[in-house]
């Protein structure tokens, strides 16, 4: 009898460890592998996420964006602290007090199909983007009243009143679809355009394997790249389960390139290995939380400020960013942007007894309960929330912890159903705009629900500016209204590190993690030693 | 007649002690048990045993040291801390799960054998949630309704108990036959009575085995879900421990972060499988 226990036993003990094992080296090896990144004429990168949306106006996704930026055309790119560069366009103006807007464009950009892209094709994806309210780009462009083709390359926009953020915004965030394609569509929002491509950019979209990889090839002529060719013949995307397994990838070269920024504790790793290089990008947004003002008991400016007052920023920008961020003078106007910043703005100071007696004050002396949302996949937010609300709990403020599958996240944010908001803006550039749409009564992503007439006023004064420097009076005194009412807890801004094996060379560096070296100037330049 | 029948069986007690002098002689067992019970006493004596890991600290992912005998993670935090709170957190939702899905395959298993006209309704009910596929409806559910201790608790359960109704009604259709049921309600006993007073008692051995096998079920389901990121952020368990490593992108760089939560995953399958086997063995007459 004991035998034949042992055996079931030792045999029960035998399935558990094999189980485990397996359980233990899926877990280490993730999505794994197709070959890759050994010929110079073909880079690979990485990317954590298939591409969800092929239609570049509704895309917002980053492995959207990483895609569909090297099909599709903008007006303008950016320089690194945000300035418009000529990307399409090659100048722009604004003309009749800021009622009326010119683009001129290249004449020597072409469709896939031989079809030239024209002043057609710019006014056809604004009028869609403003009849079909097409993704944020919709959001930011209010003003818009119509567009005509003045000539095959010039476009003239007519705006319902003075807005000095039309350009830029249009410039930088409106991707420009074949007219000839895209209007066949019943529904340019809803077109899927996932087959049988005709885009414009240094390399056209060939293949895919969902879960696997997305295949561009090149395109000649590309009148952005040197001698109107692009350096590499092929980019490939590859899809990986977790940032892990893409730096594994990078390091056995599998990979040529990791799109994705990396979190700072694999950054700091990856800066010590000889066979890859690293690259700082910085951040154009902002991490930040907001507190929904409409809500009890975050209606009371005392609450805000006690919430403001128990978060230890210095700890959040040392421990959870390992360094890789600078402080944002709790100011929207943050110091990456250079010609709006207000040298005046000052963080929050870290203060618990202060927020303590704020809390006290706001009849809250025996603490309070609140939740806070946030995106668990985003692996910087699940870091400092855990400090936040730590931070939080000796001041007397339980803050519960609700880390979101994505959509979740997305919806509860849309709806204003959650009490404080954990979140980043991955591009904020253009102050009066995107505070206009981050704080005006009704903004699109006023997730904080705030409603402050004065506040509105000086946006709108500032929007309607043509001149920037017109423009940074009214805004400034904005963002000071915005730190001193606690409609936004700006934390930090980034540091991004992105990492590339050590042979490549010529990337062309753009701010933000949407642009960082995958752009498509850069990936038009890159080349292998 | 019914109660010289009942008199006449040996008594409990004696049954009992028969299956613990066979368990004591299977040393994997009585060391799984060991284990279990070791496991247990971290759980509750946790306080004692380490400060609640929060905050953050200069010591960022610093290995095994005399100071951090398990290490630090990526903010810094000492992992034998969030070890010892995250078993207390880990069996806590792996026996309240366990429990729950216990108490609806029993009650479902008994009433199956029991009640014959609900057999073949009840029959096809576990059927068709046993062939559900259970790791993506659980992974929609938390993602849907937020992460927290309850929900995890409530959807591991109401994917556990078809496994445990099948094998209660298994055993409860052997104790049916038997001649002290239909004695019993030959005297007019309820059938609320008979289930509790004779179908209970039948089927306990097999629950006592589902308990232990639901729980370790239970804790690796814990774990999974929270790895996945859909754990209670607001306490430490295994799960969440190896969730932070691969979010942090430590999983590769700091083995420390990974291997004690998984050692203590395995060892509490481990043991609680060795335990309920050696039970097993011990409570069947033919393998004792």
């Amino acid at each position: 009898m004991r035998p034949v226990t042992a055996r079931r036993a030792v045999r029960g003990l035998a399935a558990v460890l094999g189980a485990a094992a397996l359980v233990v080296s899926a877990a280490a090896c993730g999505a794994g592998g197709a070959s890759g990144g050994k010929s110079a004429t073909r880079i690979v990168i990485g990317t954590t996420a298939d591409v969800v949306n092929y239609n570049p106006l509704v895309g917002n996704s980053r492995t959207d964006s990483w895609v569909t930026n090297l099909m599709y055309p903008k007006l303008m790119s950016m320089d690194m602290e945000g300035k418009r560069v000529p990307h399409l366009a090659t100048s722009w103006e604004y003309a009749e007090g800021g009622t009326k807007a010119r683009v001129k464009i290249r004449d020597d950009m072409k469709w896939t199909d031989g079809k030239p892209v024209s002043a057609d094709d710019v006014v056809f994806t604004i009028d869609a983007v403003a009849k079909e309210k097409i993704g944020v780009v919709a959001g930011l462009i209010s003003s818009y009243g119509s567009a005509k083709a003045l000539s095959p390359t010039e476009v003239e926009f007519t705006l319902t009143k003075p807005d000095g953020t039309f350009l830029d915004n249009v410039g930088f965030w409106m991707a420009v679809v074949p007219a000839h394609v895209f209007g066949k569509a019943p529904s340019v929002a809803k077109f899927a355009n996932d087959s049988d491509w005709v885009s414009a950019g240094p390399y056209k979209l060939t293949k895919v394997e969902r879960g696997q990889r997305y295949v561009l090839d090149r395109v000649t002529p590309y009148p952005l790249a040197p001698d109107n060719t692009p350096n590499l013949e092929q980019v490939v995307f590859r899809v990986f389960g977790d940032v892990n397994t893409e730096v594994l990838a990078l390091r056995n070269g599998e990979i040529d390139l990791v799109a994705n920024a990396l979190p700072p504790t694999l950054a700091k790793s990856v800066q010590n290995d000889n066979k890859l290089k690293t690259v700082e990008i910085p951040s154009l947004g902002w991490a930040h939380m907001q507190y929904n003002v409409q809500r009890a008991p975050l209606d009371k400016l005392e609450v805000r400020q006690a919430l403001a007052a128990a978060v230890d920023y210095e700890a959040i920008r040392k421990s959870a960013l390992q360094g890789a961020a600078v402080s944002s003078d709790s100011s929207v106007l943050t110091p990456t942007l250079k010609q709006w910043h207000d040298p005046s703005a000052q963080e929050y100071r870290h203060d618990v007894a202060k927020a303590k007696e704020l809390l006290a004050k706001a009849g809250h002396a025996d603490g309070l309960t609140l939740s806070m949302i946030y995106d668990q996949a985003d692996p910087n937010i699940a870091k400092w929330a855990q400090l936040v609300r730590d931070g939080a709990k000796e001041a007397g403020i339980e803050i519960k912890l609700e880390g979101l599958e994505r959509n979740t996240y997305v919806a509860k944010g849309s709806n204003r159903d959650f009490d404080i908001y954990a979140g980043s803006w991955a591009i904020m550039d253009n102050p009066p705009a995107n505070l206009g749409l981050a704080f005006k009564c009704g903004g699109f992503i006023n997730y904080a629900n705030v409603c402050d007439p004065e506040l509105d006023k000086l946006i709108s004064q500032a929007q309607e500016q043509t001149d920037p420097q017109a423009a940074k009076d009214p805004i400034q005194r904005a963002a000071r209204i915005i730190s001193e009412q606690v409609y936004d807890n700006v934390l930090y801004v980034e540091k991004f590190t992105f990492a590339h094996g050590a042979k490549w060379t010529g990337f062309e560096q753009r701010p933000s993690e949407l642009l960082s070296i995958v752009n498509p100037e850069s990936l038009a330049k890159a080349k292998a030693n | 007649m019914s109660v010289e029948t009942a008199t006449a069986l040996p008594p409990s007690e004696s049954t009992a002690a028969q299956t613990w002098r066979a368990f004591r002689r299977n040393p994997l067992g009585v060391a799984g048990g060991l284990v279990l019970v070791a496991l247990a006493l971290v759980a509750i004596a946790a306080p004692l045993l380490a400060d609640y890991p929060s905050g953050s600290s200069d010591d960022v992912l610093v290995g095994p040291s005399a100071g951090h005998p398990l290490g630090t993670d990526d903010l810094g935090r000492d992992v034998f801390g969030q070890v010892v709170w995250g078993t207390r957190m880990s069996i806590a939702v792996g026996f309240a799960a366990s429990v729950l899905a216990i108490i609806a395959g029993t009650a479902i298993g008994v009433a199956a054998a029991y009640f014959k006209r609900l057999d073949t309704a009840l029959g096809v009910l576990v059927d068709l949630s046993l062939s559900l596929p259970v790791l993506p409806l659980m992974i929609l559910i938390a993602a849907l309704v937020g992460p927290s201790a309850t929900t995890l608790i409530i959807v591991i359960a109401a994917f556990s108990w078809p496994e445990v109704a099948r094998v209660v009604r298994s055993q409860a259709m052997t104790v049916m036959p038997q001649q002290f049921i239909a004695a019993a309600n030959v005297i007019g006993g309820s059938n609320t009575w008979i289930i509790r007073k004779h179908v209970l008692p039948g089927v306990a051995p097999v629950v006592v085995v589902s308990v232990v096998m639901t729980t370790s079920r239970a804790v690796l389901s814990e774990a999974g879900l929270s790895f996945l990121g859909l754990g209670d952020p607001d306490n430490w368990s295994w799960g969440t421990i190896l969730h932070n490593a691969q979010q942090s992108g430590s999983l590769t760089t700091a083995w420390w972060t990974t291997l004690f939560p998984s050692v203590a995953i395995l060892l509490l399958v481990v043991s609680t499988t060795l335990l309920s086997v050696a039970y097993n063995d011990a409570r069947n007459p033919k393998t004792r």
